[in-house]
C-alpha cells in the first residue's frame, strides 16, 4: 500500500525518474518507427504488387502458351478468382522524342482486362484530378485546372483504349499508342517538388512518336530477326513501384503479339506450287494450302483474386484451373509441372527476403541499443536508492519487510517503464503519422533527402503503426525498465536498516 | 511478566578490519507502563541496544550454549518486521520524516507499512481519524498538508511522535528524542511524551545521555562497558 503513495510522490518529486522515463521512452519510440517503417516498407512493397501483377502470375517466358482465352474462362469459373487478363512481356527499345532511347520491359495488355487484375487505370497520370497531391498546398498541379479538363479528359480515354485519335483529311484515326511508365521518360527539372510535373513535358512528350523494338522469336525460342513499330504516347501510368514505373511501357496487346509473331497465323502446308502458263513456262507461286491454325500466344495470365483470398490460396486455385486446362490441351501448352506460377511475393521473393532480413537485423541492432535503457534505468536507479537510503531505513523501522521495500523499486520501474512505454508509443505515432511531412521538412529545411524513391522504390515513406507491434515494444520497454530496477531494488532490500538510518 | 526483556546480549560491529565489541551479556528487563531511560557515554551501545530492543537489528549469537542470548516481547521472541509494524514506535533523534510526504502522510505511512492493501484499506478510515486526532494532539492540526521541510524541528519531532502512536503501539522506543532541539522544544517533547504516556499506558526506553532528561524517566539503567547497570559504578545486571 505504501509503495503506490510512494511510487506517486517520487515519480514527480525529482528530475531523475523523469530522465529514466525519457531513456524508455525514446528507445521505444525508436524501436517503433523503425520497425514501423520497414514494415510499412515490406507490406507496401507485398500490397502494392497487385497494381503491377494483380494477385497470381501464369507465365510461361518468351514464346509464350496458346489457348489463353481457355485458361482465362476456367479460372474466372472459380468463385476466389475476381478476373484474370492476357499479357504478353519482352525486352526491347524505346526511341523517345529527343532521341532517348532506353531498354525497357514491353507489357503488351488488354487495358480493360488489365485494368481490371490490377487497377490500371486509376494510376494513369495525365488525368483531371479533384484533390491535391499531399505538398501542393497551393493547388499548382495543372491537372487540378478546369480549363485543361477536357484535354486531360481525351488523354484520359487515349490511355485507357492505347489508341491517340488524329485527325487526318478531316477524319478521326486512331492510332495505336504506347502509355509510359512515369518514370521512363526523364523528367528534370519538370518535376516540383510538391511530386507533379508540369504540362511542358506533356506538351513535349504525349502525341509524339515513340519507336518501340523487339526481337520475336519462333515457338522454340530460335530469333525471328528485329521488329519495329512506332507509336503514339497517349499517356503515363504510376504503379507506384519506382523500379516498375522507370521501366516498363504499355502498348495494345494485339499490336505485341504482332510484332512478336505471336498472333494468329495460318499453318501452310509446305511452299507454294509453282505456276506455269500455257507454254509451260513458270509465272508464279500458288498460294500454298492451309492446313491449321496457330493461335495466338501470350507469356502471361495475371489473375486478381476475390477480397480476403490469400495469394498462397489463389496461387492454388490457379495451380489446380492450369492443370485440368493443360491436361484438356496436353500437347499444345506447357505442362501444369512446368508452368510458371507466381505470387508477387514468389516474384519477387529476393527481395522481400532481403527486406525482411535487413528489417530483423536493424531490429535487433536497435535492440542491443535498447538495452542501453536496461543500464540506463539500473543506474539512475542505483543513484535514487543511494539517495534515499535514509528514506529505506525509516521504511523498515516502521515494519517494512525486505520483500516490501523490494517491491517499492521494482513498482517504481514498473511506472517509469509505463509512462516511458506510454509516451513512447504516442511519440513514434506522432513521428510516424507525419513521417513524410518531417522528411520534407528536413529536405526544406537542411537539404537532407533521406528517402530517395529510386532507391526506396516508393515515392513516399510507407509506415503504419501496428498496434500488435506497438503493444510488443512498449512491452519491452516495460519489461526493460523493470529489469533495469531489479538489482538496485534487491540492493535496498538488502540494507541494513541502522546504517541505513544513519546515512547522511 | 515483562513487557520486554534482553538477556546476555552480545553486538560486534566490524569498522573495515577491525572488530569493535559494543554490547557484551547486556541484560535488561522492563515492565508494561514502565518508563527506562538508558544512560551512557557516546559509543558506549545505548542505540544498539534500543536498536535490538526494536527489532532493527539481530545480536550476535552468544558465545556460550548455557548463556543463551535472547531478547523476548510478552514472553515471545520478536516476530521481525510485524513486531516494528504493530507493537513498537520508534521516535529517533533526527526524525526521520519523508520529505516528499505532507505531515499527514508522514503519520499516515506508520500504518500502512506492514499491512497489505486490503488491511490498510480496512483500516483506512480509523488511521485518518487517529493520525488527525494525534496530530491535533500534538498541535499540529493546522499543518497537515504540510511538507516536513516546512516545519520547526521541534514540529518535526511531533509528527514523529505521531507517526510512532498511530499504530497504538505497546512500547515506544525513543533514541534521543530531544538531542537536536533546544531546551525549550526538548522540554515541550518531553512533557508531551509524558502526558501521551499516561493517556495511552505505554511503555517507553528513552535513550539518553542527559541526566536532566532521565529523570523524567521511572527508572534509569546506565550502559558501561557494553552491560546494563542500576547504577553508572554498579556491578553489570545479572542475566
Amino acid at each position: 500500500m505504501y509503495q503506490a503513495l510512494l511510487t506517486r510522490r517520487y515519480l514527480f518529486s525529482k528530475i531523475m525518474p523523469l530522465l529514466a522515463s525519457l531513456a524508455v521512452m525514446l528507445s521505444v519510440a525508436m524501436e517503433l518507427i523503425t520497425w514501423s517503417v520497414m514494415g510499412g516498407f515490406l507490406d507496401t512493397l507485398i500490397s502494392t504488387g497487385r497494381n503491377v501483377i494483380g494477385d497470381v502470375n501464369i507465365t510461361w517466358p518468351q514464346v509464350g502458351f496458346a489457348h489463353y482465352d481457355e485458361l482465362i474462362e476456367r479460372l474466372e469459373e472459380d468463385d476466389r478468382v475476381v478476373s484474370a487478363t492476357p499479357v504478353t512481356e519482352t525486352y526491347g527499345l524505346i526511341n523517345l522524342p529527343g532521341g532517348f532511347v532506353k531498354t525497357v520491359s514491353i507489357r503488351g495488355v488488354d487495358p480493360e482486362g488489365y485494368d481490371r487484375v490490377t487497377g490500371w487505370f486509376g494510376g494513369h497520370y495525365w488525368t483531371p484530378i479533384e484533390e491535391p497531391l499531399r505538398l501542393d498546398k497551393d493547388r499548382e498541379d495543372p491537372r487540378l485546372d478546369e480549363e485543361l479538363r477536357p484535354a486531360f479528359e481525351r488523354l484520359r480515354s487515349f490511355g485507357r483504349r492505347l489508341e491517340f485519335d488524329t485527325v487526318e483529311d478531316g477524319a478521326v484515326r486512331p492510332r495505336a499508342a504506347v502509355v509510359l511508365g512515369t518514370e521512363v521518360y526523364p523528367k528534370g527539372a519538370y518535376r516540383q517538388r510538391a511530386g507533379f510535373v508540369s504540362t511542358d513535358i506533356a506538351e513535349y512528350l504525349i502525341g509524339e512518336d515513340a519507336t518501340i523494338q523487339v526481337l520475336p522469336t519462333d515457338q522454340r525460342g530460335g530469333a525471328i530477326g528485329p521488329a519495329a513499330r512506332t507509336l503514339v504516347i497517349a499517356n503515363e501510368a504510376q504503379s507506384g513501384v519506382y523500379e516498375i514505373d522507370s521501366s516498363v511501357v504499355y502498348v495494345p496487346l494485339a499490336a505485341l503479339q504482332a510484332m512478336l509473331k505471336m498472333d494468329e497465323a495460318e499453318v501452310v502446308a509446305g511452299p507454294g506450287k509453282l505456276v506455269v502458263d500455257e507454254n509451260g513456262e513458270p509465272v508464279g507461286f500458288a498460294a500454298p494450302d492451309t492446313v491449321d491454325v496457330s493461335p495466338a500466344r501470350v507469356t502471361s495470365v495475371l489473375v486478381r483474386g476475390a477480397d480476403g483470398v490469400d495469394p498462397k490460396e489463389l496461387k492454388l486455385a490457379c495451380e489446380q484451373s492450369y492443370a485440368a486446362f493443360s491436361d484438356e490441351r496436353a500437347g499444345d501448352v506447357p505442362r501444369a509441372t512446368s508452368i510458371i506460377i507466381n505470387t508477387w511475393r514468389d516474384q519477387n521473393r529476393t527481395l522481400i527476403a532481403a527486406v525482411e532480413k535487413e528489417t530483423a537485423l536493424v531490429l535487433f541492432i536497435f535492440g542491443i541499443v535498447s538495452l542501453t535503457s536496461i543500464f540506463l534505468v539500473l543506474a539512475i536507479f542505483w543513484s535514487m536508492v543511494s539517495e534515499k537510503t535514509r528514506d529505506v531505513g525509516i521504511l523498515r523501522a516502521l515494519g517494512a519487510s525486505k520483500t516490501g521495500v523490494a517491491w517499492l523499486w521494482v513498482r517504481y520501474g514498473l511506472a517509469i517503464g509505463t509512462a516511458g512505454s506510454l509516451f513512447g508509443v504516442l511519440l513514434a505515432y506522432a513521428v510516424i503519422s507525419n513521417i513524410n511531412e518531417i522528411h520534407d521538412f528536413l529536405g526544406e529545411a537542411f537539404g537532407l533527402v533521406i528517402w530517395d524513391p529510386s532507391v526506396y522504390y516508393f515515392s513516399t515513406i510507407p509506415s503504419d503503426l501496428d498496434p500488435v507491434k506497438a503493444a510488443i515494444i512498449a512491452a519491452a520497454g516495460l519489461l526493460s525498465s523493470t529489469v533495469g530496477a531489479l538489482v538496485p531494488a534487491w540492493r535496498a532490500a538488502n540494507m541494513d536498516p541502522v546504517q541505513a538510518l544513519r546515512f547522511e | 511478566m515483562p513487557l520486554i526483556e534482553a538477556h546476555n546480549i552480545h553486538k560486534t560491529y566490524r569498522l573495515g578490519r577491525v572488530r569493535v565489541p559494543v554490547l557484551h551479556g547486556a541484560s535488561i528487563s522492563i515492565e508494561q507502563g514502565e518508563t527506562v531511560a538508558i544512560l551512557g557515554a557516546s559509543g558506549s551501545g545505548k542505540s544498539t541496544l534500543l536498536h535490538l530492543l526494536g527489532g532493527l537489528d539481530t545480536p550476535d549469537k552468544a558465545s556460550s550454549p548455557d548463556r543463551p542470548s535472547s531478547i523476548r516481547f510478552r514472553d515471545a521472541p520478536l516476530a521481525g518486521d510485524r513486531y516494528r509494524a504493530r507493537d513498537v514506535g520508534f521516535v529517533f533523534q533526527f526524525y526521520h520524516l519523508l520529505p516528499e510526504l505532507s505531515v499527514l502522510d508522514n503519520v499516515r505511512l506508520g500504518a500502512m507499512v506492514g499491512r497489505s492493501r486490503l488491511e490498510y484499506l480496512s483500516i483506512a478510515g480509523e488511521t485518518d481519524r487517529r493520525a488527525t486526532e494525534l496530530l491535533t494532539r500534538v498541535g499540529l492540526a493546522e499543518r497537515l498538508r504540510h511538507r516536513p521541510a516546512e516545519l520547526s524541528g521541534g514540529e518535526r519531532q511531533r509528527v514523529a511522535i505521531a507517526r510512532a502512536l498511530v499504530t497504538e503501539p505497546a512500547l515506544l522506543l525513543a533514541d534521543e528524542p530531544t538531542g537536536n532541539l533546544d531546551r525549550a522544544a526538548g522540554d515541550d517533547v518531553l512533557d508531551l511524551l509524558d502526558e501521551l504516556k499516561a493517556e495511552r499506558e505505554l511503555t517507553m526506553v528513552l535513550v539518553t545521555h542527559s541526566e536532566r532528561v532521565a529523570n523524567r524517566a521511572d527508572r534509569t539503567v546506565w550502559l558501561v562497558d557494553g552491560t546494563v547497570r542500576e547504577r553508572p559504578q554498579q556491578a553489570p545486571i545479572a542475566p
